[in-house]
């Protein structure tokens, strides 16, 4: 019976899925680290930054044609400007305000961008070039692109750099003091408003990096289509991997991306439709019991 | 001319006041001791004080410098440190860190780890505990963390909020003797208490009432007046006594 399951083949391409979920999950646990917050707009953030990158590369409407590595940047521009007008005008006024309305507003700012991205583009999806064009190697039952393992390499660097950022730095540790104790972060000196706005900026950017990414691995950007391909995976992702752990983003975003996989390929649709997602939150279930922490997380 | 300068100072939470115009000014080198029952407006003040509440009315001067309406980091910048009530120490981080961060706005990086030796000198309990996350630390410990972090950042003037709440009175005299050691190092200092047991340490003394001045005096004075004894205990004891 084992040995007629498809794993080798679903669990790799799965794991480059997962890479996605975890890279988006990274923007999600910056977020959670340093606010408390789940940002539900984060899959826009990416969204948007897809939208600008082919806008800019098309020329469309006021913008330049630009080369792609520019309209990449713009992009990116883009993903960390809506990180930043998102603190401003909707967190900050909320800094006071209960975390749930927080939440709520996130989805609220989640809505707004959908709407704008179809308002600019129209409902239908829009062809994206990937970024890295070709072949890593394929087997025929076994296919990796350039991009996915672009993908892959930039999630491992990032929840790196992530992990080091928070342990090492100053800034870092003023990101966690405020998530912990604001009053007592101001009372040192540090600006509570200027940090939440380096975090916001960060989430943005990371969210732009996971949109621009995935988009290009897919081949299509459509209004909300990171949300709806990789929302509630990411989601799961990070509290799998230990909501606050930055490296546990990474581990928790391939683990999903696996499991998902495995059992896409292995259950037969007919004996249980969307068993990908229903085996995941089985998973993620299983983990908050067995460690509530997640499996990186300290925190409960 | 007074190192700290308080004229008409009102504010309050919300529409709702609660300081009504209070006045006072501290020398530099002395220690000050806010006395007064709860709600009084003791907190009040100093959180007023240190830009975690808005000025209403009336003006602050640090050193001759107005510092009324500068935020909680510009008035640390100005050289003014509190130690809040709660100690609201980061419970997430060790104790170095947490020292570590109080040092946020010097300029001297170089010269942190000997402040932070210094405050290792004022509390050894933190030296053996400086790799301990602060939100498994004691009461007394967390006390003595949250005064150490507000002297890193090496303020000319240290305010203290409910520096023995919650202690042991043998703690709390130990905390009160520390704090009487780093006035002696040169830092100005305002205590808020409802303990008695600090008035040895008080070059002056106040008592505040329903967000008002009541008394304002050297602390001897105030150990012969009585009015701390009605402050607390009411007329009637005041009379009695």
């Amino acid at each position: 019976m084992l040995m007629a399951l498809d794993v080798v083949a679903p669990a790799l391409s799965g794991a480059i899925q997962g890479a996605v979920y975890g890279l988006l999950g990274l923007g999600l646990v910056l977020l959670y680290k340093s606010n408390r917050v789940f940002n539900f707009a984060q899959a826009e953030f990416g969204t948007s930054a897809a939208f600008a990158v082919l806008f800019a590369d098309n020329g469309t409407g006021p913008l330049p044609n630009l080369p792609l590595p520019l309209a990449v940047v713009f992009g990116l521009l883009v993903a960390t400007g809506l990180g930043l007008l998102t603190e401003r005008l909707v967190v900050r006024p909320l800094f006071s305000a209960p975390k749930v309305t927080l939440v709520v507003a996130t989805a609220g700012v989640t809505l707004l961008l959908i709407s704008v991205q179809g308002f600019l583009a129209g409902a239908e999806p829009s062809v994206l070039q990937p970024l890295f064009a070709g072949d890593v190697f394929d087997t025929g039952s076994v296919r990796v692109t350039r991009q996915q393992l672009v993908i892959v390499l930039v999630l491992v660097v990032l929840a790196a750099a992530s992990a080091l950022f928070f342990s090492r730095t100053r800034t870092g540790t003023a990101i966690i003091a405020v998530s912990q104790e604001p009053t007592a972060t101001s009372l040192v000196g540090i600006s509570v408003t200027r940090t939440s706005s380096l975090t916001w900026g960060l989430a943005g950017l990371l969210g732009g990096i996971a949109g621009i990414l995935l988009s290009g691995s897919t081949g299509f950007v459509s209004p909300g289509s990171l949300t709806g391909l990789a929302l509630i995976p990411a989601f799961t992702a990070a509290v799998f991997g230990g909501i606050t752990s930055l490296p546990g983003a990474f581990l928790g975003g391939v683990v999903i991306g696996v499991v998902e996989a495995l059992a896409q390929s292995n259950i037969p649709k007919d004996v249980l439709p969307g068993s990908g997602r229903v085996v995941l939150f089985v998973a993620l279930l299983s983990v908050l019991l067995i460690r509530p922490a997640g499996l990186l997380g300290k925190e409960a | 001319m007074s190192l700290l300068e308080v004229e008409g100072l009102r504010t309050g939470y919300g529409a709702l006041p609660v300081l009504q115009g209070i006045s006072f000014s501290v020398e530099e080198g002395e220690t000050a001791v806010i006395f007064g029952l709860n709600g009084a407006g003791k907190t009040t003040t100093v959180n007023c004080l240190a830009g975690v509440l808005p000025v209403w009315g009336g003006e602050v001067r640090f050193d001759g410098k107005k510092i009324s309406g500068k935020d909680a980091p510009g008035i640390v910048r100005a050289g003014v440190a509190l130690s809040p009530e709660g100690r609201r120490v980061w419970p997430g981080l060790s104790v170095l860190k947490n020292l570590e961060l109080g040092a946020w706005v010097r300029k001297d990086r170089h010269e942190v780890a000997g402040t932070i030796a210094q405050v290792f000198g004022y509390f050894p309990r933190l030296d053996e505990r400086k790799d301990q996350l602060a939100g498994t630390l004691s009461g007394g410990e967390q006390q003595m963390l949250a005064i150490g972090r507000a002297i890193m950042s090496r303020p000319r003037l240290l305010m203290i909020d409910e520096a023995s709440l919650g202690l042991s009175p043998k703690l709390a005299q130990t905390v009160f003797q520390v704090v009487s050691q780093i006035n002696d190092d040169g830092t100005t200092v305002i205590i808020v208490e409802q303990n008695v047991g600090v008035l040895p340490y008080a070059d002056q003394a106040l008592i505040m009432e329903k967000g008002a001045l009541t008394f304002d005096g050297r602390g001897a004075e105030l150990e012969e007046s009585g009015e701390l004894r009605r402050t607390y205990l009411g007329e009637a004891a005041a009379a009695a006594h």
